[in-house]
């Protein structure tokens, strides 16, 4: 047999706690009827009960975002010097001394000419033989920078520089990039010109159809369905035998049974 | 051999069930070292010698009487089985254990912003079951209290709000099938075949039905300004505390604010216990630990518009912005890193979307481009969904590429790696949508290649 008492919650008997009672007596009554009445409106008048006002505090907490513009941005100040002993202290452990490419990471600074800086196009990104992007060569906007490190670094303590180490850390990597001389000193009052000085500010383009669903495809193809082409197409490239036993033992993450089975490594 | 069973067949089976469990379950966690694959070969052998044992008494004359495995009836036939499940969470099969969301090696520099793929070799149907659906994480992924979890929508609207998970579940609620694709899908092969299998070359992608509020509702609710929003900011609440941008068009579409996935919340990896579904635009947009909403006029430029998720193009420029996924489609079985069992008749079958409404058509070529059949297409077909195909095919034994081609319902045709290359290059890392080649050799051994 089930025990179902063993399992009953404790419930205070809901007339000793007399609601109405303080209600009528606070004029409160009167109030409740009307929001009563306005249930079946719900659907006209938003959705009665459900959130509440955000406080000051509360935004101010959470809408940390720098826009390029520098909307958001908070005042301010650091120098290179100061950015490099937060960056020796904090940086330097994944992204090198030099924001260089390493094991954690890939490279910060590197790539950028003094014409790229004038011009605001970094030259290298045209030169199909440049594999490593850092990421002044791509950065367009010094507010980016910003607020990426101060919302998200450092890698294993986010959130955890004050605004002034913010500015600091920027400058010092503004200054690694050579953008920036060394007793330079990084405020909001000069922010509107370093950017003037960012050698990819030039580099960006939004003339393509990919960021709206209305957008035109850039790269058009037909269905043709009838001897489409003379002869099966040409294998251009195929996969290396060394790249074919990269991901482990394949017929190990196929199913032993159905239409196929995953290849065992070469005998190689 | 001339017994039936063995003609046709041209690979040995496995004799299945023949590792020890607890030997199983050490591959699973721990992988395959040479210890345990000399072990496995000796198991193997093992149960090959049992197996034909087993089969001794059915000697030449009984070979004709049939299949042991219908003659000698097997364990489970004679015994009782278990009792209803122990463990309150039902588990796959202990058979189903090679199927698992994998890491491509050396893809990442750290564990925690990487990525996971999921096995669409061995998948069916579109909707993607949640223990196998990709990951992509920024900084690391956290399983969320949901009773201190927060969503903040302000900026240009009349009230800026504070909503608990309480809140949004009491609020008209929707659920909908919708792809999610990493932008950076594929992003290997712009310039050559250089993974193994459909795991690796498309695994960033899922399909999932997500339960939600509209964001609409909750714009309308707050009161975003009609005359002066643009764009809306998403924020996520881990460290990265990762920020897209959002045109407000798309916002007020049929953008999802959810916690639910294929029935049940939402995984801690995908974002548990809120994020953003953004139907047709790209996972980086899709965000997880979904904490804040904020409504403004002009885009943010936040790191990973304006550093990562660019399209770099042949003029050295780079695309900014770039959101929509374009239509595309693979054959995942048939498909890399497998061999078909022998000659004859095969089921192809794939997958086919686009990030601009429904899937029209998919076409297959088995003759390496000459000619194309269109597929089957399982329907319903649905808005910005993964759509099955299947179509059959008889293998020959002969050398062959296998492609298949898919056109959207705005009559957008998937192109030719060749013919995308023409455009963007083969450094542009994101959104290569291109037709896949699988060459089938004549062993029957499955190839990735670039034919055109």
């Amino acid at each position: 047999m089930f025990r179902l008492t063993k399992h009953r919650v404790k419930v205070r008997h809901p007339q000793r706690i007399k609601p109405f009672a303080w209600l009528a007596r606070s004029g409160l009554l009167l109030s409740l009827s009307c929001a009563v009445m306005s249930q079946t409106l719900a659907g006209e008048s938003g959705y009665p009960g459900v959130g509440r006002k955000a406080t000051t505090k509360e935004i101010e907490a959470w809408d940390t975002d720098v826009r390029p513009d520098f909307k958001g941005l908070p005042k301010g100040s650091g120098t290179v010097i100061q950015g490099q002993q937060v960056w020796d202290a904090k940086c330097a452990s994944c992204h090198g001394t030099f924001g260089e490419l390493t094991q954690m990471s890939a490279p910060i600074i590197g790539g950028t000419t003094a014409e790229d800086v004038r011009l605001g196009r970094v030259a290298a990104l045209s030169n199909p033989n440049t594999v490593l992007r850092s990421t002044i060569m791509k950065v367009p906007t010094l507010s980016t920078l910003w607020d990426y490190l101060y919302r998200a670094m450092p890698w294993n303590a986010p959130k955890s520089l004050s605004v002034d180490e913010t500015y600091a850390v920027t400058a010092y990597i503004l200054n690694l990039a050579e953008i920036v001389p060394e007793d330079f000193k990084l405020s909001d009052q000069n922010v509107k010109e370093i950017q003037e000085r960012m050698p990819n500010r030039n580099g960006m383009t939004r003339d393509h159809g990919l960021s709206t669903i209305k957008g035109r495809p850039d790269v058009t193809h037909a269905d043709c369905m009838k001897n489409c082409l003379d002869k099966a197409a040409t294998v251009r490239a195929s996969i290396s035998e060394d790249a074919l036993n990269s991901h482990g033992d394949l017929s190990l993450q196929n199913r032993s049974f159905g239409s196929v089975r995953g290849l065992p490594p070469s005998k190689k | 051999m001339t017994s039936e069973i063995k003609r046709h067949g041209q690979l040995r089976k496995a004799p299945e069930n023949f590792l020890d469990p607890q030997l199983l379950r050490e591959i699973q966690q721990q992988g395959l070292d040479d210890e345990r694959r000399r072990f496995m070969r000796h198991s193997f052998l093992m149960a090959s010698a049992a197996s034909a044992a087993a089969a001794a008494p059915l000697s030449f004359a009984d070979e004709a009487a049939g299949d042991p495995n219908i003659l000698v009836l097997p364990s489970h036939s004679t015994t009782l089985g278990k009792p209803v499940t122990q463990a309150g969470y039902g588990q796959p099969s202990r058979y189903e254990n090679t199927i698992l969301k994998r890491a491509s090696p050396g893809l990442t520099r750290t564990q925690e912003s990487s990525v996971s793929f999921t096995p669409l070799q061995a998948l069916f149907g579109i909707i993607t079951p949640n223990g196998l659906h990709f990951e992509r994480h920024h900084q690391g992924w956290h399983d969320i209290a949901p009773d201190t979890h927060r969503l903040m929508i302000h900026g240009l609207v009349k009230t800026p709000m504070i909503f608990t998970l309480d809140d949004l579940m009491r609020l008209p609620t929707v659920s909908r099938i919708h792809f999610l694709e990493c932008g950076a899908n594929t992003a290997m092969e712009w310039g050559q075949p250089v993974v193994p299998t459909v795991q690796y070359t498309h695994g960033m992608l899922s399909c999932c039905e997500f339960t939600g509020v509209p964001l609409s509702v909750l714009l309308d609710y707050c009161g975003y300004d009609r005359q002066q929003s643009r764009f809306v900011l998403a924020e996520g609440a881990d460290g990265a505390s990762l920020t897209r941008t959002i045109p407000i068009e798309h916002a007020l579409e049929d953008v999802l604010v959810a916690w639910g996935m294929n029935g049940e919340m939402l995984r801690p990896e995908n974002g548990y216990p809120l994020r953003l579904v953004v139907p047709g635009i790209q996972g980086v947009s899709w965000v997880k630990w979904l904490r804040r909403i904020e409504v403004g006029d002009q885009p943010w430029g936040s790191k990973d518009e304006s550093i990562q998720y660019i399209d770099l193009m042949p003029d050295g420029s780079h695309r900014q912005y770039t959101s929509i996924q374009e239509c595309k489609s693979v054959i995942t079985s048939p498909s890399g890193g497998q061999q078909l069992l022998n000659k004859g008749m095969f089921n192809i079958t794939g997958l086919a979307w686009s990030g601009r409404g429904k899937i029209k058509k998919v076409d297959v070529s088995v003759d390496g481009g000459r000619n194309w059949r269109s597929a089957r297409l399982e329907g319903p077909i649905q808005n910005k969904a993964l759509t099955r195909f299947n179509i059959d095919w008889v293998w020959d034994g002969s050398e062959t590429i296998l492609q298949s081609r898919a056109v959207d319902e705005t009559g957008y045709v998937q192109p030719g790696i060749d013919q995308l290359r023409k455009v963007r290059g083969s450094r542009s890392t994101y959104h290569n949508n291109a037709i896949q080649s699988w060459q089938i050799m004549a062993n029957g051994e499955v190839m990735n290649v670039q034919a055109y």
